[in-house]
């Protein structure tokens, strides 16, 4: 299943802690992708994801707006 | 192979693997005289053959202001924006604290292009990976 959170307009560390629950309620193989325009979420999910144990598929930029899509592992 | 052959083969395993230093700057432009040590350690360390990372953070990242390292230099030294440069082209890898921007009111346009912008799960994975963590 394909999760969209749209997560602009909150700052660090609020994107990665929203990111932590949302993946808490998905099952393994879903795929959350994160709408952030936080300065730092890209370099924080990615190092959050690699830590949990989940798995960046894509990362994507528009202007100050990132999408990462993050796949649940485990 | 007994197991004294294991235990140098792990060591030998280890050692292969670089090992990795943190520096975090806390320390801004009101300090000049705490500006210079994390760009030489970290482009010494760099020379050691040992990873580098320096995290600024709270008033550090007033150094990355474009413009700013420019006008440093204190004592003998050279201006900071020289050992920043041999500093990164060294290796060494740089990140700012984006909220630390919002916290002195410094538009976050306003940072060098070559520093990385990150946030709290970055410092705490760096942190985790590091071999030592050095705070200025």
């Amino acid at each position: 299943m394909r999760i969209e959170l749209d997560l602009r307009g909150l700052y660090c560390p609020m994107p990665v802690l929203r990111t932590r629950e949302e993946m808490e309620k998905a099952s393994v193989g879903d795929v959350i992708v994160v709408t952030a325009d936080d300065p730092a979420a890209e370099e924080d999910l990615k190092r959050w994801a690699k830590r949990a144990g989940h798995e960046v598929i894509d990362v994507k930029r528009e202007g100050e707006t990132i999408s990462v899509s993050i796949k649940k592992l485990g | 192979m007994n197991s004294k052959d294991l235990d140098r083969n792990n060591l030998e395993e280890s050692n292969k693997k670089a090992k990795r230093i943190l520096y975090i700057q806390t320390s801004g432009v009101d300090t000049p005289e705490r500006l210079y040590a994390p760009f030489i350690l970290a482009m010494t360390a760099r020379a050691m053959g040992v990873e580098a990372s320096i995290f600024f953070m709270i008033k550090g990242i007033t150094a990355l202001k474009q413009g700013v390292a420019e006008g440093i230099k204190i004592g003998n030294f050279p201006a900071l924006k020289e050992v920043m440069d041999q500093a990164v082209k060294a290796g060494v890898k740089l990140y700012a604290c984006a909220q630390s921007c919002e916290l002195l009111n410094m538009p976050r346009t306003d940072l060098v292009s070559y520093a990385t912008v990150a946030g709290a799960a970055t410092v705490n994975d760096l942190v985790l990976d590091a071999d030592a963590t050095l705070c200025f």
